[in-house]
């Protein structure tokens, strides 16, 4: 487990995994599973539910591989998305929700250790996400990255931050803008 | 970061950004899906938030997974060495329709509660439980059919969103089994709600089955309990409400 994989390495085994290549799925699971079980994790917080979730994500991904464009995306960001993706809308699909801990506890789970990336992903993507964050306002900082670990709605985090939802779209949506800007100068 | 209102060509962007991120209520986050599927140039603003927010993730530190989750993988992947066919293309059919999305449950709430609110008595020992599927169209996946069973009083609801018939074709609605391999219910109405009652076999296996599917078979025809003869058109995975 754990292999360490560089991201072009990485890019190649899940193009040949869009080629039906079952040797190469493997390679993307191992190289990738923790990572985004840690992703499942953040917003499912039970264990057995987040594997679930994970299985169908490799399903997931098994099947659309052949649509990964390593020109376009990074493979590990294109899987976290898949993942975060499936985990929020099991999240969302159990009404009632099952969030077995508190959400403080649940960040406990996946934040214990620090990180050692399976995967090396180059390091300036992530500082420049970090200072672009730098210059949002702290709470519109802390709502976005929220949003993200969580996979909240609006609702629930004007709630959590005893505003109005509009008020909270507002921050968001303008704090979105300013990060993209920031990122693609 | 005060009121001067956003420029009007930012809103897209804008928009596409609250889509990755996933914030958006519910009906907002439809309608917005439904634009990501028809208008490329916002399905490409959609995917480059994505990638940008998706760094975030490289906070979360990795978890590994237990032993058994790779061999399920593994077992679900595996093409089936056997001539039959039909066979091959239901173990094929199956594995992609555990990987679908879990769609908007909550819909289907609705309109369950619309024509019959379905009792649910938690005294009763044997509790029914509600099984929903949002069945999507295999060509291009949009959401078709939605579904509801109560394994309490073996009543089926079935309210198509989509007019199923293609040509002269009749919608069947089959049940994907647990261990594979599928069963008929019967034909149903591919452009209206119905409701049936399904027999105490039926209703066992809609209590059981992981997914549900709609194939259009032709006028006047049955096919055999176990093997649609004509084309999937729908399917869903089939899951407590």
């Amino acid at each position: 487990m754990n292999a360490m994989l560089t991201r072009d390495e990485l890019a190649l085994a899940l193009g040949r995994t869009g080629e039906g290549d079952r040797r190469a799925f493997k390679i993307v699971y191992e190289a990738t599973s923790a990572k985004l079980l840690g992703v499942c994790l953040r917003i499912l917080a039970d264990r057995q539910l987040a594997e679930d979730v994970l299985q169908d994500t490799y399903l997931a991904v098994w099947r659309k591989a052949s649509t990964f464009d390593a020109t376009r995306a990074s493979p590990i960001t294109w899987l976290v998305t898949i993942a975060r993706n499936r985990s929020i809308d099991r999240l969302r699909s159990a009404a009632p929700m099952r969030r077995s801990v508190p959400v403080e506890d649940a960040h406990d789970l996946a934040d214990a250790a620090p990180l050692a990336s399976d995967v090396i992903e180059t390091t300036d993507e992530v500082g420049r996400l970090n200072t672009c964050l730098e210059t949002l306002e702290d709470k519109v900082r802390t709502a976005i990255r929220t949003a993200f670990m969580e996979g909240v709605t609006y609702d629930a985090l004007a709630s959590r931050e005893n505003v109005p939802p509009g008020t909270m779209k507002s921050w968001i949506r303008r704090g979105l803008l300013r990060l993209r800007s920031c990122l693609e100068t | 970061m005060t009121d001067t209102p956003i420029d009007p060509s930012d809103q897209d962007r804008a928009l596409a950004g609250e889509l990755a991120l996933r914030v958006l209520p519910a009906e907002e986050e439809r309608a917005a899906r439904a634009r990501e599927r028809s208008d490329p140039a916002f399905a490409a603003e959609v995917e480059a938030w994505s990638q940008h927010l998706a760094t975030f993730a490289e906070e979360i530190a990795p978890v590994t997974p237990s032993s058994g989750v790779w061999p399920r993988v593994e077992a679900a992947i595996q093409p089936v060495a056997n001539d039959n066919g039909r066979v091959a293309f239901w173990r094929t059919w199956a594995v992609a329709s555990t990987a679908l999305l879990a769609a908007s449950v909550a819909g289907v709430a609705i309109l369950l509660a619309r024509p019959e609110p379905a009792p649910i008595a938690p005294s009763a020992p044997e509790g029914g439980v509600t099984r929903v599927a949002t069945l999507s169209l295999t060509d291009g996946g949009a959401p078709a059919v939605a579904l509801a069973y109560d394994t309490a009083t073996g009543k089926l609801f079935i309210a198509p969103t989509t007019a199923l018939s293609r040509g002269t074709g009749v919608p069947h609605l089959w049940l994907v089994k647990p261990e594979g391999g599928v069963q008929l219910v019967g034909a149903i109405d591919g452009s209206a709600t119905s409701r049936r009652t399904l027999t105490a076999l039926l209703a066992d296996e809609a209590g059981q089955a992981r997914a549900v599917a709609i194939s259009l078979e032709a006028p006047g025809h049955t096919p055999g309990a176990d093997a649609p003869d004509g084309p999937v058109v729908a399917t869903g995975e089939l899951q407590p409400l």
